[in-house]
């Protein structure tokens, strides 16, 4: 098997893992951890035997083709830095795995919890060995996506569940940012390959994007390594159970932050934003983790500070910048691995036996579990830095950093005298857990009586102390080598000499060491009896990070839903209004900010009588407007005088033909709205009771006709504004030269309706009927069951009147009152029918036409309808308006279709003069035949919507009415 | 060019009309026991059309006196779309036996508002732009009203209707204002009108804010977005899956048509617009889905939401932003089908549906495969990996860099933080709450529906990687055909 496809099987080995060990059954507890134990081994393996190479400086990759247009390949790539830290994470994994396998109790679902702990290991292990950055942030997340269900374990506790949302919040919320900040990069360098970021930090330092991406990363690494003020998840995530917390969040996860820095450590340091970045952020947390570790009454979370403490520890170490700070920054990472996970494991070893991790009931277990103690014992002391142990040995090449000077600034100064503080403050609270837990006498019983656990759960505690103790005595045999190629590895030429070695002499470092050995132990021995009391840290216990940002949170939801109740609503009104708004200020943006105006064409004057007619026609539509929703039948009649305006100005710029149209439009539609009214209340006078509209109402309405007059004046400007620039070449222009050349009309709107865009006509006639007759059978389908109808409130009126006279019968009132009217309109029926046609014939030269003359007929037929009723007309009159449709339709066609038996194309017409005696001259071209379709199709059409309008007035009204006046009652 | 030609190039729409026609005869003539049938002829007709359309050579070419173009952009949004319209028409048979809603008109419906996307999609000109947008919409007011038992349907449709209407009047204002300062309605014309007079055509640029104006509304990017949690929440919820997918490909690709191809020449003006639009999108779709208690209200903002990250690969405004579109849609497609077919497979004892977020807590211990189905859904949609829909983001983000908007990319970050929040919070309360009293029920009987759901769980889990070869091909070739 070659090396490459050795890495990827490691990599997919934990996640194939996890999938099986997800479908064992809930008590296989042994097999999951073999199954778990055997995988991580073998990666260990693996990841081991690629050494050689790695040691000799080479980088191995294995390159999967998968995207490259994205410049995305599933790379994989093992380098010095990247083995030594899959080499912890497999190495951890097995000992946590073994650990589990015991800490866990019969009642877990243990499979689930392996299945997770696999997968967690495997995009770990990806983010340590992928090759390009896009894939990091990838496994990253994953990372994250993990650590929330293993801290989440126990989801019946509700303390696991809000530790797992805060850190999957804050890790991933950073996680998140680290694309970005990775996507940055990569546009800097030119490519998303490691190799390739790697290889280009000039371009990196020198692009204008190196600030935003480097904080974008740095918030990542931040978030994910609990660095000061994000460190707040950490101790929350205590809830999970200790295995996880000595994998994920000591020894492996935490690091993660960790390892991108020191991956990018080439790239993105070495400039003063990376150094006033990094390294007061490390010395904050370094300082802060301390001396709220000291304070904790639980041993995890005392364990967590720590933790925090340190990672605070490496990043100052990498944000100093300096070569020699890097090694000890890495050389500290693996150092603070094998101790705080043995103390971890030796914590759930204490909790497990005792059930309690609560240090001040704890005491004495010296002499129930002495192996373990002494175990604890030692890691505590490599925690502290304690000499010959490995912790001594980072925490001397930390403090030699210190004493360097890096910026000339007043950190410098501080520094050292901060991480003696911090030291001293770590000497303490390893001093408090060791004494308050293995020998201090407990308060009150033990809540069990303890005991060793089983051996084997202790193995990987023996493990890693010996580690810690070996690195500590023998470094260079040790670790040395290993250490050496990640240094190589990450500073390249600028890797410094360095010596592990127990005993440099006695120089400035180990005099600060021996100060907060000495410093840490009079502290404990004066204030170490009181620490049991506190109740939370000092000074820095106020910050209260987590609340903070549970605040933060809730604050952003309560401002979220009052954002949301402002600007969001479920009424139409609004929504409309909003929408208006938007694009009056999107249509206004280019006058005032682009310097558009109107154009450079001369302005003719307004003539006075013209701009009466619009004032006229203005207050008719906002009056309208404003008495639609109290009195329709006003409404309607203002719009119809709205529409007259529009007539009107039409023959006034010399557009006879459409102004004959637009009127009878007018006409068709004012009508048949009226007779569909009946069917609502005339007015509604009621909806204000006390007659007066209330102000917010009257507001708004005020409010939506200034929105309305800016709208409408808006759009008179554009409009101005195109008008009064040159005008291009029209298609106008083209009518007006072959209408009459090739049309032979010289009515263009005609012969543009009925030559140039017959098809379009024939298509339009067609959509007539069809939305005639769905008209006609919507209303007889859907009208109100006669049940249900009343008579309408004049008819009563005029009833009442009728039944109040004794000479009257009921029903006079109604046939008397349009007498006059109603003979006219008899006479006018055959004078319209001839205008009609008058209309027809001439349409092609003159004002008029097929649908002009259509809608003319249908006027006099509506006519008809009105003045004698239903009833009558349809006695005398034989109306087909189904008939008037078909014949219509076919005229049209066939028409059109003529044109074939002559060789010629659909709808060709012929056109020629007609000498008829008496008449004259006339136009007959076949077009007219084609217009008398559309004529018929226009009457059909118009007459049916009427008819079935019109045939509502003839059914029975059955409602029971409102009891009626008696007779003389209202006489007086 | 011959109408046969013509024709033979407009084959996908030719079919969805004629197939129409057919379906909605059959239903006239077989009532509404025929609705399974016709269901399954409307599938069958979008395979059909598919393989119209799968058929075409990926060459450019123009029919109908160049107001019509097939490429390879229509293509792969017109997959996109009738895919999306089959799993509609599939996933409303058992809905609408429940509601007692079977009508055969369903299908007919859905067909001709497909037919009306696939127009907008193959557009070359404004017009015909129009006209596919106003057959989709014609056909969606009445889907919205579809139940006409339930006063929030017909609430929706009448809502939907009338800020439509005033919508596509703003569209075809502005239109017709494109047409009188350039002279042409046709896309390539309008491309060569605008470059040709050197300076900025400011009249144009008129037309143009009213027609973004107009497409905003239907892709519902803010501040054209307020009807879409009304009417989600309103229509029947398979109408309101159809709402969040299909009509969202077409009008984004249409978007994506107008911006890129027929305004080309005018990128660094309406680049402001779409920014302006991207930005709210984002953090209002954000933000207000945090305080929904409704799923379909939620998974509303979700939408205006996403539509937010899809403008980001617009802003971009190059081949790079146009595939991760592209690709964002795609997978936005699946994200939201799935969420849907979990919201519709939800209902109480009685067999009313399940709809608040109270109702969905500790699902993962009464319905587990349902609850992580969802959680699968709701996490890809917060953009999370290793689920799919983390690539869809990182598309968007790579194109907005690439072509210097990063303070864009910032932002968008960001407000992807704020959605985490509520999408985490639905995860949270599926496995981590105590659950409700309610008691749900899967859908009975709707083999189908679960297949479907199962299909969108893989697509967006891990397994989905396996298809972005293939996919980031397709999008690539899409996207050239804007460039």
């Amino acid at each position: 098997m070659t090396p490459q496809h050795l890495l990827l099987l490691i990599v997919a080995l934990p996640f194939l893992g996890s999938f099986a060990a997800a479908f064992l059954p809930t008590r296989a507890r042994t097999q999951a951890t073999l199954l778990a134990g055997l995988i991580a081994v073998v990666g260990a393996v693996g990841i081991g035997s690629l050494y050689p190479a790695v040691s000799q400086g080479q980088i191995l990759l294995s390159v999967t083709p998968w995207l490259p247009s994205l410049d995305l390949n599933l790379t994989f790539r093992l380098s010095g830095v990247s083995w030594l830290f899959a080499m912890l994470v497999l190495v951890m994994g097995a000992l946590v795995i073994l650990y589990a396998r015991y800490y866990m109790s019969d009642e877990d679902p243990v499979p689930r919890f392996f299945s997770f702990l696999l997968a967690f290991m495997g995009s770990m292990l990806g983010v340590v060995l992928s090759g390009n950055l896009i894939q990091i942030a990838f496994f990253w997340e994953v990372t994250s996506l993990f650590s929330f269900l293993l801290i989440g374990y126990w989801h019946h506790n509700q303390s696991a569940r809000d530790g797992a949302r805060m850190a999957l919040m804050v890790t991933g919320a950073g996680g998140i940012c680290l694309m970005l900040g990775f996507i940055l990069l990569g546009q800097m360098a030119g490519g998303f390959s490691l190799d390739t970021v790697l290889a280009s930090k000039d371009a990196i330092h020198s692009s204008p994007y190196y600030p935003l991406a480097l904080a974008l990363i740095l918030i990542g690494c931040f978030t994910k390594s609990a660095q000061f003020p994000f460190h707040f998840w950490l101790p929350h995530a205590m809830a999970a159970p200790t295995p996880v917390s000595a994998y994920l969040h000591s020894a492996t996860m935490v690091k993660a932050g960790v390892f991108i820095l020191i991956l990018l450590w080439p790239v993105l340091s070495g400039t003063d934003l990376w150094y006033f970045a990094v390294a007061p952020i490390g010395a904050i947390t370094l300082l802060i983790g301390a001396w709220v570790a000291i304070f904790q009454q639980d041993l995890k979370g005392l364990l967590a500070y720590s933790t925090i403490s340190h990672l605070g520890l490496i990043v100052l170490l990498l944000g100093l910048g300096s070569p020699l700070a890097a090694v000890a920054a890495i050389f500290h990472t693996v150092n603070h691995a094998t101790f705080k996970a043995s103390l971890f494991m030796a914590a759930g070893i204490i909790d497990h036996e005792t059930g309690t991790r609560d240090i001040r009931k704890l005491g004495g277990l010296w002499n129930y579990m002495p192996i373990t103690a002494t175990l604890a014992m030692v890691a505590a002391a490599a925690m502290a830095g304690v000499p010959l142990l490995n912790g001594f040995l980072s925490k001397e090449m930390f403090l030699a950093e210190v004493l360097e000077d890096h910026s000339g600034t007043l950190i410098d100064a501080v520094l050292p005298w901060l991480a003696t503080i911090a030291s001293a403050f770590a000497v303490l609270y390893s001093i408090r857990f060791i004494h308050q837990v293995f020998f201090v006498a407990p308060p009150e019983p033990l809540p069990r009586t303890p005991h060793e656990p089983p051996p084997w759960m202790r193995r990987p505690i023996e493990i890693l102390v010996l580690a810690c103790l070996l690195i500590g005595i023998f470094p260079a045999a040790t670790i040395g080598p290993f250490l050496a190629s990640a240094v190589r590895d990450t500073l390249g030429d600028q890797a410094p000499a360095y010596s592990l070695a127990v005993w440099h002499g006695f120089n400035r470092p180990l005099f600060l060491s021996l100060t907060a050995l000495a410093g840490g132990l009079i502290l404990y021995i004066l204030f170490g009896g009181r620490l049991n009391a506190a109740k939370a840290s000092p000074v820095v216990g106020r910050l209260k990070a987590r609340r903070t940002f549970e605040a933060v949170v809730e604050r952003g939801i309560a401002i979220a839903g009052w954002l949301h109740a402002l600007a969001g609503t479920r009424r139409l009104q609004p929504q409309l209004r909003v929408l208006m708004i938007f694009a009056l200020a999107a249509a206004a943006l280019p006058f005032l900010f682009l310097g558009y105006s109107v154009g450079s064409e001369r302005w003719t004057g307004v003539d006075p009588v013209f701009a009466l007619l619009w004032l006229i026609g203005g207050s008719c539509a906002l009056a309208a407007a404003w008495t639609a929703k109290f009195h329709r039948l006003a409404a309607l009649i203002l719009v119809g005088a709205a529409g007259l305006a529009t007539c009107i100005s039409f023959v006034w710029l010399s557009a006879p033909d459409l102004a004959l149209t637009q009127l009878l439009v007018e006409i068709v539609t004012t009508v048949l709205l009226l007779l569909g009214l009946r069917w609502l209340p005339k007015r509604q006078p009621d909806i204000w009771p006390e007659t007066r509209m209330p102000v917010q109402v009257l507001a708004r309405r005020g409010g939506d006709l200034a929105i309305a007059i800016i709208a409408g004046l808006g759009m008179a400007l554009i409009s101005y504004a195109v008008m009064t620039r040159p005008v291009t070449d029209s298609i106008a222009d083209f009518f007006t030269r072959n209408a009459y050349a090739e049309g032979g009309g010289t009515n263009i709107v005609n012969v543009i309706l009925v030559d140039f865009r017959a098809f379009d006509t024939l298509g339009e006639i067609t959509v007539l009927a069809i939305v005639a007759i769905t008209v006609f059978s919507l209303l007889r389908r859907f009208r109100p069951a006669s049940d249900s109808i009343e008579t309408p409130e004049q008819q009563r009126v005029q009833a009442d009147f009728d039944r109040r006279h004794a000479d009257r019968e009921v029903g006079d009132t109604v046939t008397d009152a349009l007498m006059v009217p109603r003979l006219i309109m008899q006479w006018m029926f055959p004078v319209i029918i001839t205008f009609a046609l008058y209309l027809l014939l001439r349409g092609h030269d003159l004002p008029g036409g097929g649908f002009a003359a259509g809608i003319a007929m249908s006027i006099g037929i509506l006519l008809q309808y009105m003045a004698m009723g239903t009833r009558e007309v349809e006695d005398r009159l034989m109306v087909l308006p189904i008939n008037w449709i078909g014949i219509g339709m076919l005229a049209a066609a066939l028409t059109g279709a003529g044109a074939w038996l002559f060789g010629y194309p659909l709808l060709t017409t012929f056109f020629r003069y007609l000498d008829v005696p008496l008449i004259g001259e006339v136009p007959a071209a076949s077009a007219l035949l084609f217009d008398l379709g559309v004529f018929a199709v226009v009457v059909g059409s118009t007459v049916l919507v009427l008819i079935a309008l019109a045939h509502q007035s003839i059914r029975t009204p059955r409602a029971a009415r409102p009891a009626e006046p008696k007779a003389g009652e209202e006489q007086g | 060019m011959t109408l046969a030609q013509s024709l033979s190039i407009g084959a996908p729409e030719v079919v969805l009309a004629a197939g129409a026609l057919v379906l909605l005869l059959l239903g006239v003539f077989r009532g509404n026991d025929s609705l399974k049938g016709l269901s399954w002829g409307a599938v069958i007709l979008f395979g059909l059309t598919a393989l119209t359309v799968i058929d075409d050579a990926p060459a450019r070419e123009l029919a109908w006196n160049q107001i019509y173009v097939a490429d390879s952009l229509s293509a792969f949004l017109k997959i996109l779309i009738l895919a999306g319209a089959a799993a509609a028409v599939l996933m409303a048979l058992p809905y609408m036996q429940r509601v007692k809603q079977h009508r055969f008109e369903y299908p007919v419906l859905i067909v001709l508002a497909t037919l009306g996307m696939c127009v907008m999609v193959s557009a070359n000109n404004l017009l015909t732009l129009y006209i596919g947008l106003e057959l989709m919409s014609l056909a969606a007011y009445v889907l919205a009203a579809f139940n006409r038992d339930e006063q929030r349907s017909t609430e929706a449709g009448l809502k939907y209707f009338v800020l439509g209407a005033l919508s596509s009047g703003m569209l075809l204002y502005g239109v017709s204002l494109v047409y009188g300062f350039v002279g042409s309605t046709e896309f390539t014309r309008i491309a060569a009108g605008l470059s040709a007079g050197g300076e900025r055509n400011m009249g144009a640029l008129f037309g143009l804010v009213f027609v973004f104006a107009g497409l905003a509304f239907k892709v519902s990017a803010v501040p054209f977005h307020m009807w879409t949690p009304d009417v989600y929440e309103g229509a029947p919820t398979p109408v309101a899956a159809f709402f969040a997918t299909a009509p969202k490909v077409a009008a984004m690709g249409l978007f994506m048509r107008v911006a890129l191809d027929a305004f080309s020449g005018m990128i660094a003006d309406w680049r402001q617009i779409v920014i302006f639009m991207s930005i709210a999108s984002m953090f209002v779709g954000a933000v207000g889905a945090i305080g929904q208690s409704n799923v379909k209200r939620l998974l509303a903002y979700s939408s205006i939401n996403n539509v937010g990250f899809m403008l980001i690969g617009l802003a971009a405004a190059n081949a790079a932003g146009a595939s991760a579109v592209l690709l964002y849609l795609t997978i936005y497609l699946v994200m939201t089908l799935g969420s849907f077919l979990v919201v519709l497979s939800l209902t109480d004892a009685d067999g009313n549906a399940v709809e608040t977020l109270d109702d969905l807590a500790g699902l993962a211990r009464s319905r587990p495969w349902l609850a992580t189905a969802l959680a699968i859904f709701m996490l890809s949609l917060a953009g999370l990996p290793p689920l799919f829909g983390f690539m869809a983001k990182l598309a968007v983000f790579n194109a907005a860099v690439d072509a210097g908007l990063w303070l864009l990319a910032v932002l968008g970050v960001l407000s992807s933080v704020i959605a985490a929040y509520y999408y985490l919070r639905v995860v949270k309360i599926l496995f981590f709450d105590p659950p409700a009293d309610v008691v749900v029920n899967g859908e009975g009987g709707a083999v189908i529906n679960n297949g479907m759901m199962i299909a969108a769980a893989v697509f967006c889990s891990p397994i989905g990687y396996l298809l972005l070869g293939p996919l980031a091909q397709a999008t690539r070739t899409a996207a050239s055909s804007l460039f």
